[in-house]
Protein backbone atom coordinates (compact mmCIF):
# COMPACT_ATOMS: atom_id res chain seq x y z
CA UNK A 1 0.00 0.00 0.00
CA UNK A 2 1.32 3.41 -0.88
CA UNK A 3 1.02 6.44 1.36
CA UNK A 4 -2.47 7.28 2.62
CA UNK A 5 -3.07 10.54 4.45
CA UNK A 6 -6.13 11.17 6.57
CA UNK A 7 -7.32 14.24 8.48
CA UNK A 8 -10.08 13.78 11.05
CA UNK A 9 -11.59 16.87 12.63
CA UNK A 10 -14.30 17.58 15.14
CA UNK A 11 -15.12 19.22 18.43
CA UNK A 12 -13.28 18.41 21.64
CA UNK A 13 -14.96 15.43 23.30
CA UNK A 14 -16.23 13.86 20.07
CA UNK A 15 -13.51 11.26 20.24
CA UNK A 16 -11.61 12.31 17.13
CA UNK A 17 -8.20 11.74 18.69
CA UNK A 18 -9.25 8.40 20.18
CA UNK A 19 -10.25 6.88 16.85
CA UNK A 20 -7.17 8.31 15.15
CA UNK A 21 -4.99 6.60 17.73
CA UNK A 22 -6.90 3.32 17.42
CA UNK A 23 -6.65 3.37 13.61
CA UNK A 24 -2.93 4.13 13.68
CA UNK A 25 -2.32 1.42 16.23
CA UNK A 26 -4.36 -1.09 14.18
CA UNK A 27 -2.21 -0.34 11.13
CA UNK A 28 0.97 -0.61 13.16
CA UNK A 29 -0.19 -4.00 14.45
CA UNK A 30 -0.57 -5.11 10.83
CA UNK A 31 3.14 -4.35 10.31
CA UNK A 32 2.52 -1.16 8.44
CA UNK A 33 4.25 2.13 9.02
CA UNK A 34 1.91 4.56 10.71
CA UNK A 35 2.25 8.05 12.11
CA UNK A 36 -0.39 9.89 14.10
CA UNK A 37 -0.18 13.40 15.47
CA UNK A 38 -2.91 15.42 17.15
CA UNK A 39 -3.04 19.16 16.91
CA UNK A 40 -3.02 20.16 20.52
CA UNK A 41 -3.25 23.23 22.62
CA UNK A 42 -6.29 24.79 21.04
CA UNK A 43 -8.96 22.15 21.36
CA UNK A 44 -9.18 22.56 25.13
CA UNK A 45 -9.78 26.24 24.53
CA UNK A 46 -12.74 25.70 22.25
CA UNK A 47 -11.05 25.15 18.91
CA UNK A 48 -11.55 22.40 16.36
CA UNK A 49 -9.57 19.26 17.16
CA UNK A 50 -7.73 17.73 14.21
CA UNK A 51 -5.92 14.41 13.98
CA UNK A 52 -3.39 13.81 11.20
CA UNK A 53 -2.77 10.15 10.39
CA UNK A 54 -0.55 8.62 7.74
CA UNK A 55 -0.24 4.99 6.66
CA UNK A 56 2.46 3.59 4.43
CA UNK A 57 4.62 0.56 3.76
CA UNK A 58 7.76 2.69 3.93
CA UNK A 59 9.10 5.18 6.48
CA UNK A 60 6.86 8.22 6.77
CA UNK A 61 8.41 11.68 6.42
CA UNK A 62 6.96 14.88 7.86
CA UNK A 63 4.29 14.38 10.55
CA UNK A 64 1.81 16.73 8.88
CA UNK A 65 0.85 17.10 5.22
CA UNK A 66 -0.44 19.48 2.59
CA UNK A 67 -3.45 17.63 1.16
CA UNK A 68 -5.18 14.54 2.54
CA UNK A 69 -6.51 11.53 0.68
CA UNK A 70 -9.48 11.52 3.03
CA UNK A 71 -10.82 14.33 5.19
CA UNK A 72 -13.60 13.60 7.67
CA UNK A 73 -15.30 16.60 9.28
CA UNK A 74 -17.31 15.68 12.35
CA UNK A 75 -18.86 19.05 13.09
CA UNK A 76 -20.15 22.02 11.15
CA UNK A 77 -17.19 24.17 12.17
CA UNK A 78 -14.81 21.38 11.23
CA UNK A 79 -16.06 21.46 7.62
CA UNK A 80 -14.73 24.94 6.91
CA UNK A 81 -11.68 24.42 9.14
CA UNK A 82 -10.51 21.36 7.17
CA UNK A 83 -11.36 22.55 3.66
CA UNK A 84 -7.70 23.56 3.22
CA UNK A 85 -6.62 19.90 3.44
CA UNK A 86 -8.85 18.95 0.51
CA UNK A 87 -7.26 18.79 -2.95
CA UNK A 88 -8.23 17.40 -6.35
CA UNK A 89 -7.67 13.80 -5.15
CA UNK A 90 -9.35 14.10 -1.75
CA UNK A 91 -12.48 12.31 -0.57
CA UNK A 92 -14.14 14.88 1.65
CA UNK A 93 -16.62 13.35 4.08
CA UNK A 94 -19.06 15.14 6.35
CA UNK A 95 -22.36 14.41 8.02
CA UNK A 96 -25.26 15.18 5.73
CA UNK A 97 -27.25 16.40 8.72
CA UNK A 98 -24.98 19.47 9.00
CA UNK A 99 -26.21 22.86 7.92
CA UNK A 100 -23.26 24.01 5.87
CA UNK A 101 -23.32 26.53 3.10
CA UNK A 102 -21.82 25.87 -0.30
CA UNK A 103 -18.89 28.21 0.41
CA UNK A 104 -17.89 26.28 3.54
CA UNK A 105 -17.36 23.13 1.49
CA UNK A 106 -13.93 22.67 -0.05
CA UNK A 107 -13.39 24.17 -3.46
CA UNK A 108 -11.35 21.20 -4.54
CA UNK A 109 -12.21 17.56 -3.90
CA UNK A 110 -12.36 14.33 -5.83
CA UNK A 111 -15.72 13.68 -4.20
CA UNK A 112 -17.71 15.30 -1.44
CA UNK A 113 -19.62 12.67 0.45
CA UNK A 114 -22.36 13.20 3.00
CA UNK A 115 -23.15 10.31 5.32
CA UNK A 116 -25.91 10.03 7.95
CA UNK A 117 -23.58 9.19 10.83
CA UNK A 118 -25.12 11.34 13.56
CA UNK A 119 -28.67 10.25 12.71
CA UNK A 120 -27.64 6.59 12.67
CA UNK A 121 -25.83 6.91 15.98
CA UNK A 122 -28.73 8.68 17.67
CA UNK A 123 -31.54 6.56 16.25
CA UNK A 124 -30.11 3.10 15.71
CA UNK A 125 -27.28 2.85 18.25
CA UNK A 126 -26.17 5.36 20.85
CA UNK A 127 -24.73 8.88 20.51
CA UNK A 128 -21.54 7.76 22.28
CA UNK A 129 -20.51 5.48 19.39
CA UNK A 130 -20.73 8.24 16.78
CA UNK A 131 -16.95 8.31 16.54
CA UNK A 132 -16.78 4.54 16.04
CA UNK A 133 -19.20 4.87 13.11
CA UNK A 134 -16.74 7.38 11.65
CA UNK A 135 -13.87 5.01 12.29
CA UNK A 136 -15.80 2.34 10.35
CA UNK A 137 -16.41 4.85 7.56
CA UNK A 138 -12.67 5.56 7.28
CA UNK A 139 -12.04 1.83 6.89
CA UNK A 140 -14.80 1.57 4.29
CA UNK A 141 -13.29 4.45 2.32
CA UNK A 142 -9.61 3.63 2.48
CA UNK A 143 -8.99 0.02 3.50
CA UNK A 144 -6.02 1.32 5.54
CA UNK A 145 -6.68 -1.44 8.02
CA UNK A 146 -8.76 -4.60 7.80
CA UNK A 147 -12.07 -4.81 9.62
CA UNK A 148 -10.68 -7.51 11.89
CA UNK A 149 -7.60 -5.49 12.76
CA UNK A 150 -9.84 -2.56 13.65
CA UNK A 151 -11.91 -4.80 15.91
CA UNK A 152 -8.76 -6.10 17.59
CA UNK A 153 -7.52 -2.56 18.15
CA UNK A 154 -10.87 -1.55 19.65
CA UNK A 155 -10.72 -4.58 21.90
CA UNK A 156 -7.23 -3.73 23.12
CA UNK A 157 -8.15 -0.07 23.71
CA UNK A 158 -11.58 -0.56 25.28
CA UNK A 159 -11.36 -4.16 26.46
CA UNK A 160 -11.40 -3.15 30.11
CA UNK A 161 -14.74 -1.37 29.55
CA UNK A 162 -16.11 -4.27 27.54
CA UNK A 163 -15.31 -6.62 30.41
CA UNK A 164 -17.53 -4.63 32.73
CA UNK A 165 -20.28 -4.23 30.18
CA UNK A 166 -20.27 -6.77 27.32
CA UNK A 167 -23.13 -4.92 25.59
CA UNK A 168 -20.66 -2.12 24.92
CA UNK A 169 -18.54 -4.47 22.83
CA UNK A 170 -21.50 -5.38 20.67
CA UNK A 171 -22.50 -1.73 20.36
CA UNK A 172 -19.01 -0.67 19.26
CA UNK A 173 -18.59 -3.50 16.76
CA UNK A 174 -22.04 -2.81 15.36
CA UNK A 175 -21.14 0.89 14.98
CA UNK A 176 -17.91 -0.02 13.21
CA UNK A 177 -19.78 -2.23 10.77
CA UNK A 178 -22.54 0.31 10.11
CA UNK A 179 -19.94 3.00 9.45
CA UNK A 180 -18.06 0.77 7.02
CA UNK A 181 -21.25 -0.07 5.10
CA UNK A 182 -22.34 3.53 5.09
CA UNK A 183 -19.08 4.60 3.46
CA UNK A 184 -19.04 1.77 0.96
CA UNK A 185 -22.60 2.58 -0.04
CA UNK A 186 -21.80 6.26 -0.41
CA UNK A 187 -18.81 5.40 -2.60
CA UNK A 188 -20.95 3.23 -4.87
CA UNK A 189 -23.68 5.82 -5.19
CA UNK A 190 -21.20 8.48 -6.01
CA UNK A 191 -21.57 11.92 -4.57
CA UNK A 192 -20.80 15.32 -5.87
CA UNK A 193 -17.87 14.60 -8.17
CA UNK A 194 -15.13 17.09 -8.96
CA UNK A 195 -16.89 20.13 -7.71
CA UNK B 1 21.80 -3.31 34.78
CA UNK B 2 18.42 -5.02 35.12
CA UNK B 3 16.89 -6.51 32.01
CA UNK B 4 14.17 -3.89 31.48
CA UNK B 5 13.09 -4.39 27.89
CA UNK B 6 13.78 -8.10 27.50
CA UNK B 7 14.34 -9.06 23.87
CA UNK B 8 14.36 -5.98 21.65
CA UNK B 9 10.75 -5.03 20.95
CA UNK B 10 8.76 -2.84 18.62
CA UNK B 11 6.23 -0.43 20.01
CA UNK B 12 3.99 2.40 18.84
CA UNK B 13 4.49 5.29 21.22
CA UNK B 14 4.81 9.05 21.59
CA UNK B 15 8.21 10.78 21.63
CA UNK B 16 7.77 11.70 25.28
CA UNK B 17 7.13 8.08 26.22
CA UNK B 18 10.18 7.15 24.15
CA UNK B 19 12.30 9.60 26.15
CA UNK B 20 11.19 8.21 29.52
CA UNK B 21 11.94 4.62 28.47
CA UNK B 22 15.32 5.62 27.06
CA UNK B 23 16.34 7.32 30.32
CA UNK B 24 15.25 4.21 32.20
CA UNK B 25 17.29 1.77 30.10
CA UNK B 26 20.25 4.17 30.11
CA UNK B 27 20.33 3.75 33.88
CA UNK B 28 19.20 7.24 34.90
CA UNK B 29 18.80 7.42 38.68
CA UNK B 30 16.84 10.59 39.05
CA UNK B 31 14.74 13.16 37.21
CA UNK B 32 14.16 16.69 38.42
CA UNK B 33 11.55 18.65 36.54
CA UNK B 34 8.89 21.25 36.36
CA UNK B 35 5.86 20.85 34.09
CA UNK B 36 5.68 22.61 30.75
CA UNK B 37 4.01 21.58 27.50
CA UNK B 38 4.98 19.81 25.28
CA UNK B 39 7.37 17.77 27.46
CA UNK B 40 4.98 16.99 30.35
CA UNK B 41 4.51 13.34 29.48
CA UNK B 42 8.23 12.67 29.94
CA UNK B 43 7.61 13.42 33.62
CA UNK B 44 4.33 11.53 33.63
CA UNK B 45 5.83 8.36 32.18
CA UNK B 46 8.95 8.66 34.30
CA UNK B 47 6.93 8.96 37.51
CA UNK B 48 5.07 5.77 36.55
CA UNK B 49 8.21 3.86 35.63
CA UNK B 50 10.68 5.15 38.21
CA UNK B 51 9.23 3.57 41.39
CA UNK B 52 9.15 0.12 39.76
CA UNK B 53 12.89 0.27 39.13
CA UNK B 54 14.05 2.11 42.24
CA UNK B 55 14.62 5.41 40.45
CA UNK B 56 13.74 8.84 41.79
CA UNK B 57 11.78 11.90 40.83
CA UNK B 58 11.38 15.36 42.31
CA UNK B 59 9.12 18.10 41.02
CA UNK B 60 10.82 21.32 41.99
CA UNK B 61 9.27 24.77 42.40
CA UNK B 62 10.45 26.01 39.01
CA UNK B 63 12.91 25.32 36.18
CA UNK B 64 15.79 27.19 37.81
CA UNK B 65 15.52 24.83 40.71
CA UNK B 66 15.11 21.76 38.50
CA UNK B 67 18.31 22.65 36.64
CA UNK B 68 20.31 23.30 39.80
CA UNK B 69 19.11 20.14 41.52
CA UNK B 70 20.36 18.18 38.52
CA UNK B 71 23.70 20.00 38.91
CA UNK B 72 23.82 18.92 42.55
CA UNK B 73 22.65 15.40 41.95
CA UNK B 74 25.28 14.59 39.32
CA UNK B 75 28.01 15.88 41.64
CA UNK B 76 26.96 13.29 44.18
CA UNK B 77 27.38 10.60 41.50
CA UNK B 78 23.76 10.16 40.42
CA UNK B 79 22.88 9.89 36.76
CA UNK B 80 20.32 12.70 36.76
CA UNK B 81 18.42 14.48 34.01
CA UNK B 82 15.72 17.02 33.34
CA UNK B 83 13.36 17.92 30.52
CA UNK B 84 11.87 21.25 29.54
CA UNK B 85 10.78 23.56 26.73
CA UNK B 86 10.40 27.21 25.74
CA UNK B 87 10.40 29.60 28.70
CA UNK B 88 11.54 26.68 30.88
CA UNK B 89 14.60 26.32 28.67
CA UNK B 90 15.27 30.05 29.12
CA UNK B 91 15.20 29.70 32.92
CA UNK B 92 17.41 26.63 32.85
CA UNK B 93 20.20 28.44 31.04
CA UNK B 94 21.63 29.59 34.36
CA UNK B 95 22.06 26.05 35.74
CA UNK B 96 23.17 24.86 32.28
CA UNK B 97 25.87 27.54 32.45
CA UNK B 98 26.94 26.16 35.82
CA UNK B 99 27.15 22.72 34.23
CA UNK B 100 29.47 24.17 31.57
CA UNK B 101 31.56 25.97 34.17
CA UNK B 102 31.95 22.95 36.44
CA UNK B 103 32.01 20.34 33.66
CA UNK B 104 28.94 18.56 35.03
CA UNK B 105 27.59 15.46 33.24
CA UNK B 106 24.06 16.77 32.95
CA UNK B 107 21.51 15.60 30.39
CA UNK B 108 18.52 17.72 29.38
CA UNK B 109 15.76 16.87 26.94
CA UNK B 110 14.35 19.92 25.19
CA UNK B 111 11.04 19.64 23.33
CA UNK B 112 10.91 22.94 21.45
CA UNK B 113 7.68 24.93 21.45
CA UNK B 114 6.81 28.17 19.65
CA UNK B 115 8.36 31.44 20.76
CA UNK B 116 9.24 34.09 21.73
CA UNK B 117 7.92 34.02 25.31
CA UNK B 118 5.08 31.57 25.91
CA UNK B 119 4.54 31.49 22.13
CA UNK B 120 2.65 28.29 21.42
CA UNK B 121 2.57 24.98 23.22
CA UNK B 122 2.89 23.14 19.93
CA UNK B 123 6.09 23.13 17.90
CA UNK B 124 9.05 25.08 16.54
CA UNK B 125 12.78 24.93 15.96
CA UNK B 126 13.24 28.25 17.72
CA UNK B 127 15.33 26.98 20.63
CA UNK B 128 18.41 26.27 18.53
CA UNK B 129 20.32 29.43 19.48
CA UNK B 130 19.32 29.03 23.14
CA UNK B 131 20.23 25.37 23.37
CA UNK B 132 23.55 25.64 21.50
CA UNK B 133 24.86 28.95 22.85
CA UNK B 134 22.51 29.95 25.68
CA UNK B 135 23.85 31.23 28.98
CA UNK B 136 26.79 33.53 29.65
CA UNK B 137 29.37 31.06 28.43
CA UNK B 138 30.95 29.80 25.23
CA UNK B 139 28.57 27.01 24.18
CA UNK B 140 30.68 24.15 25.54
CA UNK B 141 27.86 21.68 25.16
CA UNK B 142 26.90 18.69 23.07
CA UNK B 143 23.56 19.11 21.28
CA UNK B 144 21.89 16.26 19.38
CA UNK B 145 18.99 17.28 17.15
CA UNK B 146 16.68 14.28 16.80
CA UNK B 147 14.38 13.54 13.85
CA UNK B 148 12.49 10.42 14.94
CA UNK B 149 11.55 8.40 17.97
CA UNK B 150 14.39 6.03 17.21
CA UNK B 151 16.77 9.02 17.33
CA UNK B 152 15.35 10.15 20.67
CA UNK B 153 15.88 6.67 22.11
CA UNK B 154 19.33 6.10 20.62
CA UNK B 155 20.71 9.57 21.39
CA UNK B 156 19.47 9.63 24.98
CA UNK B 157 21.41 6.41 25.59
CA UNK B 158 24.42 7.82 23.79
CA UNK B 159 23.97 11.24 25.42
CA UNK B 160 24.29 9.91 28.96
CA UNK B 161 27.48 8.17 27.95
CA UNK B 162 28.94 11.26 26.30
CA UNK B 163 28.05 13.36 29.36
CA UNK B 164 29.71 10.97 31.82
CA UNK B 165 32.66 10.25 29.58
CA UNK B 166 33.56 13.82 28.63
CA UNK B 167 31.83 15.84 31.36
CA UNK B 168 30.13 18.30 29.05
CA UNK B 169 26.39 18.94 29.42
CA UNK B 170 24.39 17.08 26.77
CA UNK B 171 21.13 18.20 25.18
CA UNK B 172 18.62 16.12 23.30
CA UNK B 173 16.87 18.69 21.13
CA UNK B 174 13.45 17.49 20.03
CA UNK B 175 10.25 19.43 19.41
CA UNK B 176 6.53 19.38 20.10
CA UNK B 177 5.75 17.29 17.03
CA UNK B 178 8.21 14.60 18.03
CA UNK B 179 6.97 14.82 21.62
CA UNK B 180 3.33 14.26 20.77
CA UNK B 181 3.26 12.10 17.66
CA UNK B 182 3.06 8.31 17.66
CA UNK B 183 5.26 6.26 15.40
CA UNK B 184 7.04 2.91 15.56
CA UNK B 185 10.07 2.57 17.83
CA UNK B 186 12.40 -0.32 18.52
CA UNK B 187 13.30 -0.47 22.20
CA UNK B 188 16.27 -2.44 23.45
CA UNK B 189 18.60 -2.80 26.40
CA UNK B 190 21.83 -0.97 25.52
CA UNK B 191 23.87 -3.93 26.80
CA UNK B 192 22.21 -6.23 24.24
CA UNK B 193 23.55 -3.99 21.47
CA UNK B 194 27.05 -4.06 22.89
CA UNK B 195 26.68 -0.56 24.33
CA UNK B 196 28.44 -0.32 27.64
CA UNK B 197 26.85 2.32 29.86
CA UNK B 198 29.41 4.56 31.56
CA UNK B 199 28.95 4.21 35.31
CA UNK B 200 28.23 7.45 37.13
CA UNK B 201 30.81 8.51 39.71
CA UNK B 202 30.81 11.12 42.48
CA UNK B 203 32.62 14.41 41.85
CA UNK B 204 32.59 15.39 45.51
CA UNK B 205 33.54 13.44 48.62
CA UNK B 206 35.87 11.30 46.54
CA UNK B 207 38.34 8.98 48.20
CA UNK B 208 41.91 9.93 49.00
CA UNK B 209 43.48 13.14 50.15
CA UNK B 210 44.52 16.11 48.08
CA UNK B 211 48.34 16.28 48.09
CA UNK B 212 48.38 12.63 49.13
CA UNK B 213 47.69 10.80 45.94
CA UNK B 214 44.77 12.64 44.39
CA UNK B 215 44.31 15.80 42.39
CA UNK B 216 41.77 18.39 43.56
CA UNK B 217 38.43 18.34 41.72
CA UNK B 218 38.24 22.10 41.10
CA UNK B 219 34.44 22.20 41.01
CA UNK B 220 34.22 25.93 40.70
CA UNK B 221 31.81 28.34 39.08
CA UNK B 222 33.27 31.59 40.43
CA UNK B 223 36.82 32.93 40.46
CA UNK B 224 38.32 35.93 42.24
CA UNK B 225 40.98 36.55 39.60
CA UNK B 226 40.31 37.34 35.93
CA UNK B 227 43.40 35.39 34.93
CA UNK B 228 42.18 32.32 36.76
CA UNK B 229 38.87 32.34 34.85
CA UNK B 230 40.72 32.97 31.59
CA UNK B 231 42.93 29.96 32.16
CA UNK B 232 39.98 27.68 32.92
CA UNK B 233 37.88 28.82 29.95
CA UNK B 234 40.84 28.43 27.58
CA UNK B 235 41.57 24.95 28.91
CA UNK B 236 37.93 23.87 28.58
CA UNK B 237 37.72 25.31 25.06
CA UNK B 238 40.86 23.44 24.03
CA UNK B 239 39.50 20.18 25.44
CA UNK B 240 36.16 20.71 23.72
CA UNK B 241 37.79 21.45 20.37
CA UNK B 242 40.04 18.42 20.67
CA UNK B 243 36.96 16.25 21.08
CA UNK B 244 34.95 17.78 18.22
CA UNK B 245 35.88 15.23 15.56
CA UNK B 246 34.90 12.33 17.78
CA UNK B 247 31.55 13.87 18.73
CA UNK B 248 30.32 15.37 15.47
CA UNK B 249 27.53 13.47 13.69
CA UNK B 250 25.72 14.20 10.45
CA UNK B 251 23.76 12.54 7.67
CA UNK B 252 24.36 13.19 3.98
CA UNK B 253 22.60 11.87 0.86
CA UNK B 254 22.92 12.59 -2.86
CA UNK B 255 25.49 15.36 -2.40
CA UNK B 256 28.09 14.00 -4.83
CA UNK B 257 26.56 15.62 -7.91
CA UNK B 258 24.04 17.99 -6.35
CA UNK B 259 23.22 21.36 -7.91
CA UNK B 260 21.45 22.39 -4.73
CA UNK B 261 22.00 21.07 -1.21
CA UNK B 262 19.07 21.17 1.18
CA UNK B 263 20.26 21.70 4.74
CA UNK B 264 17.87 21.03 7.61
CA UNK B 265 17.90 19.51 11.08
CA UNK B 266 15.53 17.62 13.36
CA UNK B 267 12.05 16.70 12.22
CA UNK B 268 12.31 18.99 9.16
CA UNK B 269 15.05 16.74 7.77
CA UNK B 270 12.40 14.04 7.22
CA UNK B 271 10.59 16.37 4.82
CA UNK B 272 13.92 17.28 3.20
CA UNK B 273 14.72 13.61 2.68
CA UNK B 274 11.37 13.05 0.92
CA UNK B 275 11.77 16.27 -1.08
CA UNK B 276 15.18 15.18 -2.39
CA UNK B 277 13.76 11.82 -3.52
CA UNK B 278 10.87 13.50 -5.35
CA UNK B 279 13.12 16.16 -6.91
CA UNK B 280 15.61 13.52 -8.07
CA UNK B 281 12.74 11.56 -9.67
CA UNK B 282 11.91 14.74 -11.57
CA UNK B 283 15.49 15.09 -12.78
CA UNK B 284 16.50 17.86 -10.38
CA UNK B 285 19.87 17.21 -8.77
CA UNK B 286 19.14 17.92 -5.13
CA UNK B 287 21.25 16.78 -2.18
CA UNK B 288 20.50 16.33 1.51
CA UNK B 289 22.63 17.36 4.46
CA UNK B 290 21.54 17.07 8.08
CA UNK B 291 23.70 18.08 11.03
CA UNK B 292 22.76 15.66 13.82
CA UNK B 293 25.01 17.44 16.31
CA UNK B 294 24.36 21.20 16.26
CA UNK B 295 27.16 21.60 18.84
CA UNK B 296 29.77 20.71 17.79
CA UNK B 297 28.68 21.45 14.24
CA UNK B 298 29.81 19.21 11.34
CA UNK B 299 31.38 22.15 9.51
CA UNK B 300 34.19 20.17 7.89
CA UNK B 301 31.71 17.64 6.52
CA UNK B 302 29.40 20.35 5.18
CA UNK B 303 32.30 22.20 3.54
CA UNK B 304 33.35 18.91 1.99
CA UNK B 305 29.82 18.25 0.66
CA UNK B 306 29.75 21.71 -0.91
CA UNK B 307 33.21 21.24 -2.44
CA UNK B 308 32.70 17.78 -3.90
CA UNK B 309 29.25 18.53 -5.35
CA UNK B 310 30.14 21.90 -6.80
CA UNK B 311 26.59 22.88 -5.81
CA UNK B 312 25.66 26.46 -6.64
CA UNK B 313 23.08 26.80 -3.89
CA UNK B 314 22.49 25.81 -0.30
CA UNK B 315 18.86 25.92 0.80
CA UNK B 316 18.41 26.15 4.57
CA UNK B 317 14.95 25.01 5.70
CA UNK B 318 13.91 25.48 9.31
CA UNK B 319 10.88 26.13 11.52
CA UNK B 320 12.55 29.27 12.85
CA UNK B 321 13.54 32.65 11.43
CA UNK B 322 17.17 31.91 10.67
CA UNK B 323 18.58 30.24 13.79
CA UNK B 324 20.06 27.30 11.88
CA UNK B 325 21.11 29.70 9.13
CA UNK B 326 23.12 31.91 11.51
CA UNK B 327 24.71 28.88 13.11
CA UNK B 328 25.62 27.46 9.70
CA UNK B 329 26.97 30.74 8.30
CA UNK B 330 29.41 31.17 11.18
CA UNK B 331 30.52 27.56 10.86
CA UNK B 332 31.22 27.68 7.11
CA UNK B 333 32.47 31.26 6.97
CA UNK B 334 34.28 31.96 3.71
CA UNK B 335 32.29 29.59 1.52
CA UNK B 336 30.93 31.35 -1.54
CA UNK B 337 27.93 29.09 -2.18
CA UNK B 338 24.73 31.12 -2.45
CA UNK B 339 22.50 30.59 0.55
CA UNK B 340 18.73 30.51 0.10
CA UNK B 341 16.31 30.15 2.97
CA UNK B 342 12.93 28.67 3.80
CA UNK B 343 11.99 30.05 7.20
CA UNK B 344 8.68 28.98 8.72
CA UNK B 345 8.98 29.99 12.39
CA UNK B 346 6.72 27.96 14.67
CA UNK B 347 5.04 25.87 11.96
CA UNK B 348 5.90 22.61 10.27
CA UNK B 349 7.70 22.19 6.95
CA UNK B 350 6.65 19.45 4.55
CA UNK B 351 8.22 18.10 1.36
CA UNK B 352 5.75 20.17 -0.69
CA UNK B 353 7.13 23.44 0.80
CA UNK B 354 10.73 22.45 0.11
CA UNK B 355 10.06 21.27 -3.45
CA UNK B 356 8.29 24.55 -4.29
CA UNK B 357 11.14 26.56 -2.80
CA UNK B 358 13.80 24.60 -4.68
CA UNK B 359 11.96 25.11 -7.97
CA UNK B 360 11.61 28.83 -7.30
CA UNK B 361 15.34 29.36 -6.73
CA UNK B 362 16.89 27.02 -9.31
Amino acid sequence: MSLTRIALAGEGGQGVQSIAEILAEAAYNQDQQALYIPNFGLEQRGGVSIAFIQFSDIRIGAPKFHKADVVVALSERAVSRTAIYSGPDTLFVYDNGFHVSEQDLPREAKRIIGIPAIQTANQELHPRVFNIIIMGAVIGLTKVVSFDAAKDALESKLGYKFEKNPELRELNFKALELGKHMAEKALQEGGAENV
Amino acid sequence: MPNIIGASKKSFVTGNETAAWACLVAGADMMFGYPITPQNEIMHYWTRLAPKYGRGFLQTEDELSAGFTVCGSVQSGKKAFTATAGPGNVLMQEPFGMAEAMRLPLLAIIQQRGGPSSGTVVYSQQEVTLTTFGGNGEGMRIVYSTASHQDIYDYIIKGFNMAWKHRFPVFILGDGYQAKMREPLEMYNPEDRGIEMVKPYPLIGVEGKISAGREPQHLNNIYSLEEELYEVVMKVAAEYEALEDSIVEYDEKNCDDADIIILSHGVVSRAADDAVKILRAQGIKAGYFRPITLRPYPHKQLRNAIAKSGAKKLLIAESAYGQLERLTKQEIFGETIKIESLFRPGVGIIDYDIINKVKSVL
